[in-house]
């Protein structure tokens, strides 16, 4: 055991153990000094309090005096201070405030970047990973609004709504600052594509987890990483959800803490908007724009946030009608040809001058409208 | 006594000709076969000592050598079996030696002296008929004058490949009194021709789908793969199935390789003895490689690719394939032979085909943005079986929807496939009139000069270009499935604006990374 080394070391290295779950971590920490649960999971000082009936299991006691050797304090904490990452557990100076009295407080989070930013508003925007075009559009400019006006947005840079409201933050360049919460290491980035946003977001916000340093994105951690999601919000936006899936877990999480939850309307019956519809008529609060974000959050705003300039090529008259048989739900080309009357060539054409100009979208041969209505 | 017999033995879609020499002489009676038999061929010992005496003939005791020429080369199945016998009454002198000069046999002999068919009579025959260095006959016989002698269920078989040549017999006795001159050969199987090919499903089947009606007409047009894409139930199959009805009936040179193709693997010819239809084959996602490109140790049967040779090879659920097998079907795809390399052997087997793959966009088959279900692992890892290299052979890649209510509900007015293989047909020659292959075939390079592009068009490819929406390879692929359409509207010398733009539409971009599109 090295004298010099400071607590977090040590709490950084008990969180990479096996058979370590946010429970347990928790309890260590509850019952004793970092320095001091390192000597129990070694098994040199008894165990207190509920640590004593997890060490009961030989299996555990066994892995977790194994690690002790495994991920020594020094070589963890070595790797932390090389990534610029820091490590606080709730008994530390820094350790956000707001999850104190958290219904199951992280017991240790990493971060990367500007610790300050979780003093300013927060608004956490989360969505389906398999978002649509709109949505994607929706959260992009959504973020980018609620950056300018000095809200920061806490978001789980996933696929999809998530990655597009971080990228919307970033672009928008103003006040308002990205917050991640990961389900990887801090410097595990994933997903890959990711690898852009995940940098920005280190450098011009806060990137948090609850895994150290190397760890794999495992999927069981990404339902806990949502509560930490809604905890740091101070309102939860659902972009884009279907009927199930990890947004609805922040929401459910949200109202277990009564943060407010706020959903982005979408077409009945879309199977994109289902879960959001679902979350309006159980009584979210809709957001058609920044402004309704920022009323929830009591914030003065004076003008309208409407979308900027439109500086594409008004469509002509005869293409408007393919795009208003697309605003209305995605098809194929075969689709659009059905729905306005056209010959397959006709289609293709009025498509194609669409697409040139930035109103139509197609990925798979499916053609969505990309912005703003006409 | 020394008899000389020709024959035929089956390698890939060859034969090769085969001299059967039978020694008869006396000594310890023995019957012995060398010359590299297989074990099906080193059986056919105990089928023709068994033919022979139940035909009524006696087999004489003496020591007969049986020697398969040319040596060096291994020689399998069955088909050697009437050979040898006819062999061994000629070496003990029941069968006078002149009589069997100017003929070669291939069949398959049963205990009781029947003939059987064998696979690959057509390519046998026609070694067979192409005469060989190795044969020792001691009169000159001109090859063309061979008459091959085949079982009587593989007459038209035969017929397709040499004509009337073709000697038929039921049974080794007949085959015997035909050569000594006792009666003389059976007349070849009278069945009346009649066209037992299935009817080829019909175009008008299909309700909606007019992408994909017209991806078909122009893939049968200027011979470009396509590719289906779309949720299950959607008709990828019922599509699929209707395009060889749109190709023309094959040209003689084709349909002779198909046969060969057909015969060798020992799959059923059409009564009329040649393949003339194109052929469809679909075989399942879990076939094995071999199974698919051809191969095996001593034969090295064709595999479905090359029985597709001259039609269409189709390949649903192409993501369910094993990524190994699709990987094989790019050197064929490329050069339309197969070539497969043994230790013992390599052969070269015809595979120039229409390649149609349907798969579902992602492992739930979701289809429409915001309705699939899979996670971005599942969607990538099946979206990444299908390479790059080989999404990009397919010139035109089409989304397939479920039809909707109103199509299926407002019928009529689909186009009968006759309809549209007229066009096809015409939109073909126009292409083989001005350049000698099919649009599909012109080299990039040729493009500017055999499908020049008005000067619209030139700038709606720029401005896709530019726009980084085309990629170079793309490129050349949408110049060439706009030559077709441009073939099928009519005569156009130049390649116009709305030609290029139906052919960038009927190669949709698939999201195979879930890469996030930028703003």
């Amino acid at each position: 055991m090295i004298a010099d080394l400071p607590p977090g070391a040590y709490v950084a290295a008990l969180a990479g153990f096996r058979h370590m779950t946010v429970h347990r971590l928790a309890a260590l920490l509850r019952h004793h000094q970092p320095a001091e649960a390192w000597q129990v999971a070694l098994g040199e000082r008894p165990a207190e309090g509920l640590v004593a009936r997890v060490l009961a299991d030989r299996h555990v006691r066994a892995a977790w005096r194994a690690d002790t050797q495994r991920r020594t304090p020094d070589v963890v904490w070595q790797r932390c201070v090389d990534l610029g990452v820091t490590v606080w557990w709730p008994s530390h100076a820094h350790y956000p405030a707001m999850l104190l009295d958290d219904p199951l407080p992280p017991p240790v989070l990493f971060a990367r970047g500007d610790r300050s930013l979780l003093e300013g508003r927060r608004v956490a925007m989360v969505g389906t990973r398999n978002a649509t075009q709109a949505g994607r559009q929706f959260a992009r400019s959504l973020a980018a609004d609620l950056a300018t006006a000095g809200v920061h947005v806490v978001s789980g840079l996933a696929r999809g709504i998530d990655g597009a409201a971080h990228a919307g933050v970033v672009a928008a360049d103003g006040t308002g600052r990205p917050i991640a919460v990961v389900g990887s290491g801090p410097d595990v980035v994933y997903p890959r594509e990711h690898a852009d946003l995940w940098a920005a977001v280190v450098n011009c916000g806060l990137l948090l987890s609850e895994a150290p340093p190397g760890a794999a994105p495992d999927a069981w951690r990404f339902p806990l990483r949502n509560r930490v999601v809604a905890a740091l919000a101070e309102v939860v936006v659902v972009v884009e959800s279907r009927e199930t899936g990890g947004s609805l877990i922040t929401a459910a999480e949200a109202l277990d803490r009564g943060v407010p939850l706020m959903a982005v309307p979408g077409r009945p019956g879309s199977r994109a908007a289902a879960g959001v519809n679902q979350l309006l008529r159980d009584g979210a609060a809709p957001v058609l724009d920044a402004g309704d974000v920022l009323t929830m959050l009591q914030l003065e705003h004076a003008r309208r946030f409407d979308t900027p300039v439109d500086l594409r090529p008004r469509p002509r008259a005869d293409d408007r009608a393919v795009y208003r048989a697309l605003a209305a739900e995605p098809r194929t080309i075969d689709g659009v040809a059905l729905a306005v009357g056209l010959s397959l060539v006709e289609a293709a054409m009025r498509l194609a001058r669409l697409e040139a100009a930035g109103w139509v979208a197609q990925a798979d041969g499916w053609f969505e409208c990309v912005g703003s209505p006409l | 006594m020394l008899a000389a017999v020709r024959s035929a033995t089956l390698f890939g879609v060859e034969g090769r000709p085969v001299t059967v020499e039978v020694h008869s002489s006396t000594g310890l009676p023995s019957f012995g076969i060398v010359g590299l038999p297989d074990d099906a061929c080193r059986e056919s010992r105990d089928r023709v000592r068994a033919a022979v005496l139940s035909s009524g003939l006696a087999w004489k005791s003496a020591r007969v050598t049986v020697n398969l020429a040319p040596s060096s080369q291994r020689k399998g199945g069955s088909g050697l079996d009437l050979a040898i016998a006819v062999g061994v009454l000629a070496a003990s002198e029941q069968i006078p030696i002149d009589a069997i000069d100017g003929f070669a046999f291939v069949a398959e002999l049963g205990l009781d002296g029947s003939l059987r068919p064998v696979a690959g009579v057509a390519p046998m025959v026609a070694a067979m008929a192409q005469g060989d260095a190795h044969h020792v006959s001691s009169r000159f016989v001109d090859p063309l004058l061979v008459r091959p002698v085949v079982p009587a269920s593989s007459f038209r078989e035969a017929q397709g490949v040499v004509g009337e040549r073709v000697r038929v017999a039921t049974t080794l006795r007949e085959v015997y009194d035909a050569l000594v001159g006792a009666t003389p050969w059976p007349a070849p199987p009278d069945d009346e021709f009649v066209d037992d090919e299935p009817p080829v499903p019909d175009l008008a089947d299909v309700r909606g789908q007019a992408a994909a009606r017209r991806a078909l007409e122009i893939a049968a047009a200027g011979g470009h793969h396509l590719l289906l894409v779309g949720a299950p139930g959607s008709g990828k199959t019922m599509l699929a199935q209707r395009l060889p009805g749109l190709l023309p009936t094959l040209t003689p040179d084709i349909a002779l390789q198909a046969t060969m193709v057909h015969s060798s693997a020992g799959v059923r010819l059409p009564a009329g003895g040649l393949v003339r239809r194109p052929p469809f084959r679909a075989p399942h996602h879990s076939s094995s490689m071999v199974s698919l490109v051809g191969g095996g140790s001593t034969t090295l049967r064709p595999g479905e690719i090359s029985l597709a040779h001259g039609g269409v090879l189709f390949l649903d659920e192409l993501g369910e394939f094993a990524p190994t097998v699709l990987d094989g079907l790019r050197q064929p795809l490329e050069e339309g032979v197969i070539r497969i390399a043994r230790a013992r052997a390599s052969a070269a087997l015809p595979a120039r085909f229409l390649l149609v793959a349907a798969t579902n966009p992602c492992p739930c088959g979701g289809g429409a943005p915001g309705a699939c279900e899979c996670d971005d692992a599942a969607r990538l890892r099946y979206l990444r079986r299908l390479s790059g290299p080989l999404l990009d052979r397919f010139d035109l890649r089409v989304a397939v929807s479920r039809p909707a209510v109103d199509d299926l509900l407002v019928g009529g007015g689909a186009e009968p496939t006759a309809v549209v293989a007229a066009r096809v047909a015409q939109a073909r020659r126009r292409s083989l009139d001005r350049v000698g292959v099919l649009v599909a075939d012109i080299p990039g390079a040729r493009l500017d000069e055999w499908a020049p592009l008005t000067p619209e068009a030139r700038q709606v490819l720029r401005d896709h270009l530019e726009a980084d929406r085309l990629t170079g390879r793309g490129y050349h692929r949408i110049r060439r499935v706009a030559r077709t359409i441009a073939d099928l509207a009519g005569e156009h010398e130049l390649v116009d604006v709305e030609h290029v733009v139906l052919a960038m539409q009927m190669r949709v971009q698939l999201r195979v990374s879930t890469r996030e599109q930028a703003a």
